[in-house]
């Protein structure tokens, strides 16, 4: 799967990927993130709104990315999650520090 | 109900993952009784477990997995016989490692999501059960 990415504002990056997010694909959003962030855009929105099903290693890679993204004093928020995605960010404890947001709007509407 | 079993083999490399996927999506429409829900369980759970084996038998040169998947009114299971060596996955009870960790959730996510997840050596082969029972109220 390949990630595409918009830029917004100053520091604001889109990611989009469309399938799976897990261990085939998962080090391509890694790798994303990563060159968006040293390339000046720590605040991340990572939309999952075509990703159908994510797996632990899926996972791992979003948490990486917001830690990337922290280290730069951003953040990485996630977008529309599938309920399948949802389950597993819920049942890995992970909601709390990657809360769903509705949209790119509202993930760096502060 | 329609009573279904079917098989998969695979090697990885080149196989992955996805390739269980596109199986499932086959035992998906041969049995269009089992709900969403218990879809979505299972398939994280089989995906997990798949991605387990494939990932630790990467530094051996690679993996052969049959995979069986049944499905009738009590439930799904299903069977995964790899050719790893043995003792590469540990399956104690696990819990969630700390939020910000990048790995380590695939056990603890098997056992979350099936009634049953079992290990045993049988003939050179690493033989890995999981079971799910139905959703009450399902058809």
């Amino acid at each position: 799967m390949e990630f595409q990415t918009e830029s917004i504002g100053d520091d604001i990056v889109v990611i989009r990927g469309d399938g799976r997010l897990n261990m085939v694909s998962g080090p391509a959003l890694r790798e994303t993130v990563t060159r968006a962030v040293e390339g000046g855009r720590a605040r991340v929105v990572v939309d999952l709104s075509r990703i159908p099903f994510m797996d632990s290693s899926g996972l791992g890679a979003l948490i990486a990315g917001l830690k990337t993204a922290r280290e730069k004093g951003g953040d990485l928020r996630i977008v529309q999650p599938s309920t399948q995605v949802a389950m597993v960010l819920k049942l890995s404890n992970v909601d709390k520090i990657l809360p769903a947001f509705d949209s790119t709007e509202e993930a760096y509407g502060d | 109900m329609t009573e279904e079993r079917k098989n998969l083999v695979f090697s990885a490399p080149p196989d992955d993952v996805d390739a269980v996927h596109e199986f499932l999506e086959t035992v998906w429409e041969a049995n269009l009784g089992v709900s969403e829900f218990d879809r979505m369980a299972f398939e994280t759970a089989l995906i997990e477990l798949a991605s387990n084996v494939i990932q630790h038998a990467a530094g051996e040169g690679g993996v052969t997995c049959v995979l069986t998947v049944e499905a009738d009114e009590n439930g799904l299971s299903a069977s995964l016989a790899d050719t790893a060596d043995a003792g590469g996955i540990v399956l104690m009870d696990r819990s969630m490692p700390d939020e910000l960790s990048e790995s380590g959730r695939g056990i603890a996510l098997i056992q979350a999501l099936v009634d049953d997840l079992r290990y045993e050596r049988v003939d050179e082969h690493n033989v890995w059960s999981i079971s799910r029972a139905r959703e009450s109220g399902g058809s």
